[in-house]
């Protein structure tokens, strides 16, 4: 059996688990939970451990999404997580700038701990108060508009949006393999 | 390019960073007021040019720099707009009055010290205000010295005055977590000695609670120095784990050659990538 691991992270609220629900064939493990203070204003549930989801896609190979918890700390189990990860997506609310600067910490710590591949994929551009890509690459440490991981628009709640945010992940993730083939020094 | 906001969504700390970081020319408005509709409160206007702050006021008819010419003492009120009128439109009126020898170059430094760093750092403390920033805005000669200032002096100076810090006490670190530097050798802003002290700590290798303790602070103190050395872009909070298990990386990957977690390291095949995408091409 061939599996390939991808990880969704991203702020509280993001949404990751209903990025992982809208195609994952299995039910996606319910680990949601009243969310607590600070994130019961955003939303009344949150995730409190690991979102899981998989694609069977050929009797030998197979997709695992996992999604990472939104009010946890950065523990072991995130490290486990990503360190196995083939490629990752981090989720922002482009409608909620309060997440950008927690953002930004879960990207540092991601690519402190791990090499793979990522992309940028921003949510809820349908909703009032949408920053533009450029900006909020910007906010995210990316001033540089020529130095960036790839970024897409997704509604997490359209499964066929959803597939095309994995697919450019897939695409990126298959880029750089290309690349350290050619160059074997590891580059993101 | 316009961005609009609550402070208590983005903070005027991560405006000025985001500003800075983007080299961005226009003017940033803060309004003292609950919602963004009308009744209006107080407003001020802080200019940037490249990312860097070039003038502020606290009135919108430009006559913000001349009033405070002639509260100083420097220039009567007529006089001032007289010569205000024969300043060409490009030139910063602060430095044309320099050309003309009626300032000298002491009296100019004062004269922005005041305009920009005590006007603006007043402002980190609204809570209750929105934030409108507009690129597509004119410098405003009149209100300008000539001189600027890095956006992150400016919040440094900020920071270090507020005292309520509870709009941003979600985004403060984590005392667990430790420091690493993100510039090399020395800082390029001028830091006070607490500042200085904590960033001696930057090797990664203490929690903020042990910093804390070394410097006999409360931990609170040390997380908001460390917020601030971090959102003008000095360091970075690095969750203690992290850098740990870097430190015993060499181990992991050596354990990661064993049969048992073959799928650690291995790359996906061409063969699973073109199937799973011709798969999800059926979802679209
Ligand atoms: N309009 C819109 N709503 C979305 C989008 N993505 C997610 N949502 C909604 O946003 C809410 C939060 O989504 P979740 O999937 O729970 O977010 P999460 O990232 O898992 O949140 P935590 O587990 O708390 O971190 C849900 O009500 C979703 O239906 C989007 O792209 N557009
Ligand atoms: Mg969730």
């Amino acid at each position: 059996m061939e599996i390939m691991r991808l990880v969704v992270t991203g702020p509280v609220g993001a949404g990751k688990s209903t990025f992982i629900r809208s195609v994952s064939e299995i039910d996606v493990v319910d680990t949601d939970r009243r969310a607590t203070d600070e994130a019961s204003l955003l939303k009344p549930k949150t995730t409190v451990a690991f979102d899981f989801g998989r694609l069977q896609f050929s009797p030998d190979m197979a997709l695992h999404l996992y999604g990472t918890p939104g009010q946890a700390r950065f523990d072991f189990m995130w490290d486990i997580l990503i360190r196995r990860a083939h490629a990752y997506m981090l989720l922002v609310a482009a409608h909620r700038p309060r997440e950008f600067h927690y953002a930004r910490r879960i990207l540092s710590f991601m690519q402190r701990r791990s090499r793979a591949p990522l992309i940028i994929g921003l949510t809820h551009t349908d909703q009032p108060g949408t920053w533009d890509e450029e900006n909020i690459l910007i906010a995210l440490g990316f001033p540089n508009p020529d130095r960036h991981p790839p970024i897409v628009s997704v509604d997490a709640t359209e499964a066929g949006s959803v597939a095309v945010a994995i697919m450019t992940l897939l695409q990126h993730y298959s880029q750089v393999q290309q690349r350290n083939v050619e160059q074997p020094a590891p580059h993101r | 390019m316009a961005i609009t906001g609550h402070l208590v969504e983005f903070s005027l700390a991560e405006i000025f960073q985001f500003l800075e970081q983007g080299h961005k020319t226009g003017l940033l408005t803060i309004f003292e007021q609950p919602e963004p509709e009308p009744p209006r409160g107080r407003e001020h206007y802080i200019w940037f040019n490249q990312g860097r702050v070039v003038a502020a006021a606290n009135r919108s008819d430009h006559r913000g720099l001349i009033s405070s010419l002639s509260q100083r003492g420097l220039l009567g009120d007529r006089a001032a707009s007289r010569l205000a009128q024969s300043c060409g439109p490009k030139v910063p009126l602060g430095l044309y009055l320099k050309s003309q020898g009626i300032l000298d170059a002491e009296q100019l430094k004062l004269l922005f010290y005041t305009q920009v760093m005590r006007q603006v750092c007043a402002l980190f403390s609204v809570v209750d205000g929105w934030f409108h920033f507009d690129s597509k805005a004119v410098l405003p000669c009149d209100e300008m010295t000539g001189l600027s200032a890095p956006a992150t002096e400016v919040t440094l100076a900020g920071l270090r005055a507020l005292r309520n810090w509870s709009t941003l006490e979600d985004k403060l670190p984590d005392p667990m977590s430790t420091i690493v530097a993100l510039v090399e050798g020395q800082p390029n802003l001028r830091l006070n000695a607490v500042e200085w002290q904590v960033w001696e700590f930057t090797g990664g290798k203490d929690s903020l609670q042990t910093i804390a303790q070394h410097l006999q602070l409360p931990i609170h103190k040390v997380q908001e120095i460390v917020f601030r050395l971090n959102v003008v872009g000095l360091l970075e909070e690095v969750p203690m784990m992290v850098l740990e298990a870097e430190t015993t990386h060499q181990h992991d990957e050596e354990d990661e050659l064993q049969p048992t977690s073959s799928l650690h390291d291995s790359t996906v095949s061409q063969s699973f990538l073109n199937n799973l995408v011709s798969f999800l091409k059926h979802k679209v």
